[in-house]
């Protein structure tokens, strides 16, 4: 019992470890796709929140969105395009809102979490992740580009641009 | 602190301090009032002066809380603000007219190229958002460091670090997409233009050699460019210099512009 335990809690480790290295994981099933990816950044968590939150920057330092245009507060809605899908543009809504810990935005076939988490050693590890789903999507399956790439180059950049930042004197 | 203590440290800096809030409200009479004002404050405040921070830090963050209030200093103008102030004064007749007097009569009437890109800076730095503006001036024209920039405007060392990458970086880009000095497709050639009004018998070509920026155009990256034409705006007192008054009735003459043209586009 003991030992079922300790092999859990090394599992639980590594996946955490795992979920922090800026490579995402997909997991896909017949009626929903998840990708998420974490990433450790060396920086202070308000620098890493305000570029998540700051719509007319983020075409500046995230190579994977042409135009992120709205504010990004609680109930808003934003307009969104990405390299994924340069000709669409989607409307998302700004779900869940608390400041330097949790954001969702989503539209009625998905959404994207964010969560950011302060440690000890000044130190945040970001996390993102995105499931669509629900009764039609195998039906649309086929037609979503894959999200992995986009996400690592999205969680490269933020850590990039927040420890810049946290460089300057 | 005494008061004579206070005051002697106040003269010392006037101008750095009224040539920072001219930055930051484009305006002649704002920036002598607030100046004005910071003194009268800063004598209320004398006894709640700690020494934690240079008496320098102290009065520049008595001036930026009464001048962030400031209309003027709240409104934010549009990266394209050399081109709506040239439309608008190429059919400003007296506009024209009164530069003209200046240049000819004032011994502050001079136009100098490096004049003028300290005056652009002043223009176009204003239509970054309102933090990012005056953490970059307090950073990059009056040498503050981030932790005293901190104590002057109240934000967070982390934030005054984000507002300081963020708007150098606008800064950065703007510059190098509009400004034909260091870039051959930028669109705004006014200095060397108004070179050749105010000063028509040297060639702009010769002028634009003696300054670092515009001859290392093509050889240095645009973030050295950037640190240049710092060092350019950093060197000018714009009340002081030998082209003050001629700057400044530009200066007035592209607030009120620009007020106007805020005012008819606020939706």
């Amino acid at each position: 019992m003991k030992n079922g335990i300790t092999l859990l809690m090394i599992m639980a480790t590594i996946t955490t470890l795992t979920a922090q290295n800026g490579r995402a994981t997909t997991i896909k099933k017949t009626f929903n796709r998840s990708t998420s990816i974490g990433i450790t950044i060396k920086a202070d968590p308000a620098i890493v929140w305000t570029l998540l939150t700051n719509a007319s920057d983020y075409s500046r330092w995230n190579s994977t969105i042409i135009s992120l245009e709205g504010d990004i507060a609680l109930g808003e809605k934003i307009h969104l395009k990405s390299t994924l899908d340069p000709k669409r543009t989607f409307k998302i809504k700004v779900k869940e809102f608390t400041p330097e810990e949790h954001m969702v935005w989503g539209d009625s076939k998905g959404n994207r979490v964010f969560t950011l988490t302060q440690n000890s050693d000044d130190t945040v590890n970001f996390h993102m992740s995105e499931k669509m789903g629900g009764l039609m999507f195998p039906l649309y399956a086929k037609y979503i580009p894959p999200f992995d790439e986009a996400f690592e180059q999205f969680a490269a950049d933020l850590k990039r641009e927040a420890e810049a930042i946290m460089t300057t004197k | 602190m005494t008061k004579e203590e206070l005051t002697t440290t106040f003269e010392e800096i006037k101008g750095s301090l009224k040539s920072y809030i001219l930055r930051v409200t484009a305006s002649i009479q704002d920036a002598e009032d607030i100046v004005q004002d910071t003194y009268v404050k800063a004598l209320e405040k004398i006894d709640t002066f700690r020494g934690d921070s240079s008496l320098k830090t102290w009065i520049f963050a008595i001036s930026f809380n009464l001048a962030k209030d400031n209309l003027r200093v709240k409104k934010r103008w549009t990266e394209n603000v050399t081109d709506i102030c040239k439309e608008a004064a190429m059919s400003n007749r007296p506009f024209f007219q009164k530069a003209m007097e200046i240049r000819t009569t004032s011994p502050q009437g001079q136009f100098e190229i490096k004049e003028h890109i300290a005056f652009c800076f002043t223009c176009v730095s204003k239509s970054l958002p309102l933090e990012q503006h005056v953490c970059l001036l307090l950073k990059e024209v009056y040498e503050f460091k981030v932790k005293e920039i901190a104590r002057i405007t109240e934000i967070s060392e982390a934030m005054v670090k984000y507002y300081l990458h963020t708007g150098r970086s606008k800064m950065v880009d703007v510059f190098q997409g509009r400004c034909a000095l260091i870039h051959k497709e930028g669109v705004c050639h006014q200095c060397t233009e108004l070179n050749g009004i105010f000063n028509p018998q040297q060639k702009a070509e010769e002028e634009l050699v003696k300054i670092e920026m515009a001859r290392k155009a093509e050889s240095a990256d645009k973030e050295h460019l950037f640190d240049l034409r710092m060092n350019i705006v950093k060197g000018i007192d714009p009340f002081e210099s030998d082209a003050a008054e001629l700057q400044l009735h530009h200066l007035e003459h592209n607030r009120e512009v620009m007020e106007k043209y805020l005012e008819k586009n606020k939706d």
